[in-house]
């Protein structure tokens, strides 16, 4: 037995195992989410990845992401309207981008995301995924590596599950059995997200730190205490847990 | 969007017409009416200073705005379930036994009668603004277009009161706040903290600054969190 192999697949029955405890109870979609984008790097499916979902509008925002960097959120963030996430959003298909540098010659596609990849120079290929739904697609999962290539079938696949994953898992939510549309979900989803911005802002603020840092404290301190990710968020930004947040991270480097 | 219901093209026309809070809660109370054939609708708004105080700013008919009035009195109903968890609530047949709200319905069928309730909240981020809440004096649950549309609608009225709230009078902010710069609500949470405001004032304040530099919004708040740039309390 192959280590890497081994050690991949000693991981991924732990994700499975860990997303299965994560949807028993009263789970938070946002931190499903999270830990999804998560399992993308420890799997080795990208090097960064990112959830983004439809709003009410139809347009693609931000859910969650394997990085607080600001590359990273740029380049998911400037596919709002155009890019890899909206076409496979649209057409509910995968879609590959074995390099990157090939799309510079092909400006006419998506312009604003192409300049945005060739500026920053930190990703040569991208995947985007739909989070399917019955022919339709609610957002998209996208993969971003380093290294030009499209992924292995048996990559893709996994990755394709994480995906359904991530839509089974905004669909089941709490809300959905009293009755509520879909559209509702994905709308609560993304006001976590705003939240959870709102929250990197303070602690960044009051701690001295990166977004990144501030965003680290938020997960730690929410896993921690086996805590709602946007409940603590809201109580960062509402309430008085912005101290405890950041005090209980600094006793745990 | 062409395929907008008819409550959020009536929304999208007060865009364009501009107006204050009290038209945009008129407009979307108007148009549930007119588009979902529901009975009556209120909005109301939260007043953060004096929390948990409301205000009524507009109700269709008297019914309307006493079942709204009386939530708050009596302290539950649907636009304060609706406020209290940020999520749509629908009670599409009220004759099925195990009431949510005992005395606000008992309260309410001594002057109408009602068959139907829904809340929904109107929030940005942890910035709550208030709450739609629509009646019908007979059980029936919204067709899911209908849902659809109420709640595209009350999504786009949340932007626009938040934009009535931190009034100056421009428009450009509004596009990029609906496309979720993350930026802007960085940038707001960290001026909560150099302010020791609320995150509505923190916002009030940095598009104000935007406002009055005439930057994009986005650029102001790249600024605060690049930290080169940071308000006081006192300036």
């Amino acid at each position: 037995m192959s280590g890497p192999r081994y050690d991949r697949e000693r991981k991924l029955t732990m994700a499975f195992v860990e997303l299965a405890d994560t949807l028993i109870d009263d789970y938070d979609v946002i931190d499903l989410l999270d830990r999804l984008v998560s399992y993308c790097l420890e799997l080795r499916l990208a090097d960064a990845a990112g959830i983004m979902l439809a709003d009410s509008q139809q347009i693609l925002r931000l859910a969650a992401a394997s990085s607080e960097e600001s590359t990273v959120l740029e380049l998911l963030q400037v596919q709002s309207g155009e890019g890899p996430c909206v076409e496979s959003y649209r057409n509910a298909s995968a879609v590959m981008v074995a390099d990157v540098t090939e799309l510079s010659g092909d400006a006419g596609r998506w312009p604003r995301f192409s300049a945005a990849v060739a500026r920053q120079g930190a990703f040569r290929s991208v995947h985007a995924l739909p989070l399917r739904l019955r022919g339709e697609a609610v957002g998209a999962l996208n993969l971003f590596h380093g290294s030009p290539g499209t992924l292995p079938a048996a990559d893709l696949a996994l990755a394709q599950a994480l995906a359904d994953v991530a839509t089974i898992g905004i669909l089941q939510e709490r809300a959905v059995h009293r009755g509520e549309l879909l559209v509702g979900q994905l709308q609560t989803a993304l006001n976590s997200r705003v939240v959870i911005e709102q929250a990197k802002g303070v602690l960044a603020q009051a701690g001295g730190l990166t977004m990144e840092a501030a965003f680290d404290r938020l997960r730690r301190f929410s896993r921690s205490g086996n805590h709602r990710l946007s409940d603590v968020a809201r109580e960062v930004v509402n309430g008085d847990l912005a101290g405890q947040v950041l005090g209980v991270s600094a006793d745990r480097p | 969007m062409n395929d907008a219901g008819p409550v959020t093209r009536a929304l999208r026309n007060l865009v364009h017409d501009g107006g204050g809070g009290e038209a945009l809660a008129a407009g979307i109370c108007c148009a549930s009416v007119d588009g979902l054939g529901v009975t009556g609708a209120a909005l109301s708004m939260c007043l953060p200073q004096i929390a948990p105080a409301h205000e009524v700013l507009y109700a269709t008919n008297a019914t309307a705005a006493h079942l709204e009035e009386l939530q708050y009195t009596l302290g539950e109903g649907p636009s304060l379930q609706a406020l209290a968890t940020g999520r749509p609530v629908l009670a599409p047949d009220l004759r099925d036994g195990a009431d949510a709200w005992p005395i606000l319905l008992s309260e309410l069928r001594q002057h109408a009668s009602v068959g139907a309730l829904f809340g929904l909240p109107l929030r940005w981020g942890v910035i709550d603004l208030g709450a739609l809440c629509l009646y019908r004096t007979t059980a029936g649950a919204l067709a899911g277009a209908q849902l659809r549309d109420l709640l595209v609608a009350v999504d786009l009225a949340a932007v626009l009161l938040l934009g009535a709230r931190t009034d100056l009078g421009d428009g450009q902010w509004l596009d990029q706040l609906v496309r979720g710069r993350a930026e802007i609500h960085q940038a707001t949470g960290m001026m909560v903290v150099q302010l020791g405001a609320s995150a509505l004032d923190a916002f009030a304040r940095l598009r104000a600054h935007a406002y009055a530099e005439r930057l994009p919004l986005a650029e102001v708040a790249h600024q605060v969190v690049t930290r080169r740039l940071r308000f006081t309390a006192d300036t």
